[in-house]
């Protein structure tokens, strides 16, 4: 709850000066963990239109990419922002492993020099987010160093935060885990993919902007 | 392969400001330092990672272990930490930071980490 009311306050005064439609919410997260899928999954449901293409072969995503004027619906209310994708983020990043994906050995290095672009471009982009979703794949370990660095920062930069543990369709899903290792964050756990519980994920937003 | 491990001083790591750090790490040496880093720290060390990431250096694996968890302490015990730790001038804890074509995967367990080489 407190978490909750300093998120708010946080909100309202990085956006004191600002005009509505300027409001930016980020999608960040490790790789592979559905930021595409869910950015898609928001963006067809208000825009008609995806965000972005999603693979399988890590870093899919190697450039910042934003939707602008996502406007979201709750009653008579409405919600408008500009949704913001971005690479995940890693601390490694080794050609080999596209290599084993099926990408030839020139396409593999190329597009681990893009994802290394990515990841610094992420990091940066940080600053110029008022509330960001960390997508988490809630089949992982939770307690990874990529998140618990993406929380740290923003906690640094008092940028409100909602955790979205992502895939809860999958057997091995745990958002308890996620839960209990990040215990002062909200959260919403969905499955992108299938559009599970995007409801509720979408009264978060309304409860953390308004 | 013969396993290295150095031992880091924290105020030895910002001096250097990471340049001597991923010498260490391409000679295939584990870094463990003797504080917490801020988060601010880390996300500059996975920047500075990338921009060093080639085919015979494809980055790290960091792990870092706060001494006590700030969940688990009340207000006072949280003034008292940030007093201490103003004092000091780090973070209270420990770093772990090694190449990743040697350590596979860090475990973090809230008590302790787990490396997995």
């Amino acid at each position: 709850m407190n978490n909750l009311i300093i998120g708010k306050l946080a909100f309202f005064f990085r956006n004191l000066f600002k005009r509505k439609k300027d409001v930016r919410i980020g999608l960040y997260g490790p790789v592979n963990s559905g930021k595409t899928t869910l950015a898609n999954k928001i963006c067809m449901d208000w825009l008609g239109e995806e965000m972005g293409k999603v693979s399988v072969i890590p870093h899919e995503t190697r450039e910042i990419q934003m939707k602008e004027k996502v406007t979201i619906k709750k009653g008579k209310k409405s919600l408008s922002f500009n949704l913001v994708d971005t690479p995940g983020i890693a601390t490694k990043i080794d050609f080999e492993d596209f290599v084993r994906s099926g990408l030839k050995k020139s396409e593999a290095k190329k597009r681990a020099k893009e994802a290394t672009k990515g990841v610094i471009e992420s990091i940066k982009w940080l600053d110029k987010m008022d509330l960001v979703m960390v997508v988490l794949d809630s089949t992982e370990d939770p307690l990874n160093q990529v998140n618990i660095t993406i929380l740290g920062n923003l906690d640094a930069r008092n940028i409100p935060v909602l955790v979205v543990p992502n895939k809860t369709d999958m057997k091995t899903s745990r958002v308890s885990a996620i839960r209990n290792s990040f215990p002062k964050y909200d959260t919403v756990p969905v499955s992108a993919k299938h559009g599970h519980n995007m409801d509720e994920l979408y009264s978060k937003l309304f409860d953390m902007i308004r | 392969m013969k396993l290295k491990i150095k031992l880091l001083p924290y105020e030895n790591l910002k001096k250097y400001e990471f340049n001597s750090l991923f010498k260490d790490l391409k000679d295939d040496t584990i870094i463990l330092v003797d504080a917490k880093l801020k988060s601010e720290e880390e996300a500059q060390l996975i920047k500075e990672t990338m921009k060093k990431v080639s085919e015979k250096f494809s980055g790290i694996e960091l792990s870092s272990l706060e001494l006590s968890s700030e969940n688990n302490i009340n207000l006072f015990g949280k003034l008292k930490k940030s007093f201490v730790e103003m004092l000091i001038g780090k973070k209270r804890g420990l770093t772990l930071i090694g190449p990743a074509k040697i350590i596979r995967k860090i475990r973090k367990n809230p008590e302790h980490l787990m490396l997995y080489t």
